[in-house]
């Protein structure tokens, strides 16, 4: 067999199986659908993981700062693929007018964090499924597969409990609620070669377009194309195994000032 | 000492070299004892392999010119705050660089006492590990606590580093001494180094590049020698084993779905589940989209079928009929304990093997083990406390399937949960199945006789375990005043007399004799009649 097919179906089989995990030991979860490659992969294997269907709501938050690309797509593969969606907003801070203008990190926390923990409370989630992987940056690096936030949403990176051999900590107190990592072990490009070889739907925005395109997908302010020539998964590919510039260079939050990405991530952010 | 922990943020997230990066990483794991070089040869591994461009080097070479600091590897991969703080690596993180032949996964492991749970979670999931000894303080307190754990989660492929050799002026006679005594500590845990190797992860000698300061050491340079490692885990080799994770009845079919965790799963292989004994055949194994495989290897997630409609709940484990696991009560394990608070005889703890769940009772910690010596501390202890080792026997609340570590190592380990968290991992040295052939219920109505004593029930030819039954009308006769004279043969039928009498607020007085005992059982008056023989709290 392949290498590279024997490395994506290890990759994959992990997957589904903290996906399965969960759904034996949580009443209620919910995947966050960022509409990006990472979530839409992780999307892709959770069918995988239960014959076809997703038998649990996806949550997208809504800073309404979206790309229309990102919200067509979005639209579409609901319909395609039969998916039950919560769409969350902050609609305080968004009459407001929450923006970056008013601080990186007060807009972050305002529109994602805050919008994400009003869904998870009026909804009652106990869990919830995120595409994050520990080579995107450094507190991700840090992430267990279960990770319990406490009542107010913050992580205690610090004193985590020990995971090992797949045998997960999935009994925390009710006012806990968890977040789960089906693919925080994937990398950036095993993402893209399991698009490539699985043939799954991604947003045109990942795309090169006019000598440009979105290696990281997020909201219109704060996010910067990168120059590329790719228009195809292949390109893409051959363009990651060159490439010298990190993933999320794009993203301005990661660059904002020193440790805001842990301080977002500590409170709650995904 | 410092960390690694965010390389990530500080290195661009792929400088790797371009030929690299492909194909299934290695995971590596580094322990060693605090200040003894983890992060300066894992900072020089990734210099080496051009993991951190030019620029940045410079960049910190700078900074530290500018701080009036000597320029430390180490330094660059300190950059969460916290840990600059504590200058000690606070958590399990992991990164990557690539060699010519593959990528790696380094899972870095911290050297400090209080923080090993995170050294274990790191070291679980590792294919292999280097070691790291200081060539001038040679084996310490947390090399041999590394080492042995090493043992105990299994990592069997393991390199030593002896380091520091740069100040000892590259002194081959130094180095076999701590090569000797790295080895012999190595053997006394089961741990065989396939390497030792000499080194300054400093200056860089062996690791990347062949020194030339060692023209005595023919073996390889650390990566070379990680390299020599094959990615092969040789469950499929093993027999089959399929832990039931979960069943699905949708589609109107039931789907049995896990992890195939030894061996090949085929299409219409007799198979049994383990413990409940029921058996079926393999109609479909189903990996959506299809449905229709013939076969399955080990590492896969799958949906079985089976030919029959079979009652199995999640924590069975399939395997092909006539090689099966063990079904077991109790267990003795080789435990390591992570719990903030002690473990103790007694205590009653959650347990997870495979997909299975039960509950523990530590019926005896038969040794407290020193992990940094190996010598037994006391035998018979009274509790293990906060990262200590033992020798543990374990009883479960419901029979369990399971292997042995040394024959099956993905169903020979398990984990112990107190306060809701993981808090000891163990890995099982011996089974034991006191039920036998499984519990059989016996009514003890049934089974009344009278002889010259008056009335009698002899269980004499049950030997395993009991759930005894009773009517009203027996209790009544109890209640009433009326002895019952029971005859036993064997510790497990008397315990469940016990345990029925004690449930059933009956009295019991137990006559040892030369082939059994002879128990006298009488109802006890507790009120009104009507409230006399309700059960009791069970035990």
């Amino acid at each position: 067999m392949n290498p590279n097919d024997a490395h994506l179906d290890a990759l994959e089989s992990q997957t589904i199986y903290v996906f399965r995990e969960a759904y034996r030991r949580f009443e209620s979860l919910a995947m966050l659908w960022s509409i990006g490659k990472d979530s839409t992969a992780m999307l892709w294997v959770a069918r995988k993981a239960f014959f076809g269907r997703i038998p649990f709501p996806l949550v997208h938050v809504d800073t309404r700062k979206k790309y229309p690309e990102m919200l067509a797509f979005r639209d579409r593969i609901t319909h395609e693929w039969g998916l039950e969606l919560i769409v969350g907003e902050n609609t305080e801070a968004l009459q407001n007018d929450m923006g970056p203008h008013m601080g990186r990190f007060e807009c972050c926390t305002a529109l994602k964090t805050k919008a994400l923990q009003t869904v998870l409370d009026e909804r009652g989630f106990k869990g919830v499924f995120l595409g994050i992987r520990r080579d995107e940056e450094g507190s991700r690096a840090k992430e267990r597969v279960f990770s319990p936030r406490d009542r107010n949403f913050q992580w205690n990176f610090k004193d985590q409990p020990p995971e090992l051999w797949d045998q997960f900590n999935t009994a925390f107190g009710s006012e806990t609620h968890v977040r789960i990592h089906p693919i925080l072990h994937w990398t950036e490009l095993d993402i893209w070669r399991y698009v490539q070889r699985e043939k799954i739907p991604l947003c045109d925005l990942y795309f090169a377009r006019d000598g440009a395109r979105f290696r990281s997908l997020g909201c219109m302010p704060c996010c910067a194309p990168t120059v590329s020539t790719a228009t195809t998964v292949e390109a893409i590919i051959a363009e990651l195994e060159q490439t010298k510039t990190p993933e999320r260079a794009g993203r301005a939050q990661d660059h904002e000032k020193a440790y805001m990405m842990q301080k977002l991530r500590s409170l709650g952010y995904m | 000492m410092t960390a690694l922990t965010a390389l990530p943020n500080v290195l661009s997230s792929k400088q790797n070299s371009p030929s690299a990066a492909s194909g299934p990483a290695l995971r590596i794991v580094i322990v060693g004892h605090v200040d003894h070089g983890k992060s300066t040869l894992i900072g020089r591994l990734f210099f080496d392999t051009g993991r951190i461009p030019r620029e940045r080097q410079e960049e910190i070479e700078r900074t530290c010119r500018e701080q009036g600091r000597p320029f430390e590897l180490a330094y660059l991969m300190d950059a969460l705050e916290e840990e600059r703080e504590q200058n000690v690596t606070i958590d399990t993180t992991q990164s990557r660089f690539a060699s010519s032949r593959r990528p790696y996964v380094i899972i870095d492991a911290p050297g400090h006492r209080e923080f090993l749970k995170n050294m274990v979670t790191g070291a679980s999931e590792a294919d292999a590990a280097l070691l790291i000894v200081d060539g001038v303080e040679g084996v310490r307190e947390q090399t041999r606590r590394h080492a042995y754990l090493l043992a105990l989660l299994g990592v069997r492929r393991v390199i030593s580093v002896i380091n520091k050799l740069d100040t000892l002026g590259f002194d081959r006679a130094r180095f076999d001494a701590v090569e000797e005594e790295t080895r012999h500590f190595l053997r006394s845990v089961g741990v065989d180094a396939q390497y030792v190797i000499p080194i300054s992860a400093r200056q860089g000698d062996n690791v990347v590049r062949r020194s030339q300061a060692t023209p005595w050491y023919e073996g390889p340079t650390v990566l070379e020698a990680l390299d020599a490692f094959e990615a092969v885990t040789g469950d499929g080799d093993r027999p089959l084993r399929l832990p039931i994770q979960d069943v699905y009845r949708w589609d109107e079919l039931r789907r049995y779905v896990g992890r195939i965790e030894g061996g090949v799963l085929r299409r219409g292989d007799p198979v049994r589940f383990l413990p409940s004994g029921r058996t079926s055949r393999v109609r479909t194994i189903e990996r959506w989209p299809s449905a229709g495989e013939t076969e399955a290897r080990a590492g896969l997630c799958v949906g079985v079928t089976l030919t029959d409609e079979v009652f199995v709940e999640p924590g069975e484990v399939l395997a092909r009929q006539g090689d099966e696991p063990e079904r077991a009560t109790e267990l003795t394990a080789s435990l390591f304990w992570m719990g903030r608070s002690p473990i103790a005889v007694g205590d009653v703890v959650g347990f997870k093997i495979g997909t299975a769940d039960a509950i523990a009772t530590v019926v005896a910690l038969e040794e407290r083990i020193d992990s940094t010596t190996l010598e037994v501390v006391e035998r018979y202890a009274e509790r293990l406390a906060e990262c200590e080792v033992g020798r543990v026997v374990l009883r479960l609340d419901r029979p369990i399937a399971a292997d042995r570590f040394d024959v099956n190592p993905r169903l020979g380990r398990f984990v112990l949960v107190s306060a809701g968290v993981v808090s000891g991992g163990g890995i099982v040295r011996e089974l034991r199945d006191e039920r036998g052939a499984g519990v059989r219920t016996v009514r003890l109505d049934g089974l009344l006789a009278t002889d010259a004593t008056g009335v009698v029930i002899d269980l004499r030819a049950e030997a395993g375990e009991l759930d005894l039954v009773a009517g009203d009308g027996l209790l009544a006769r109890l209640g009433s005043g009326e002895r019952l004279t029971v005859l036993v043969s064997g510790l497990t039928p008397l315990r469940a007399l016990v345990r029925w009498a004690y449930e059933h607020f009956v009295s019991f007085e137990c006559n040892r004799e030369l082939e059994g005992a002879r128990v006298i059982l009488r109802g006890r008056r507790l009120g009104t009649a009507s409230e006399q023989f309700t059960a009791g709290p069970g035990i």
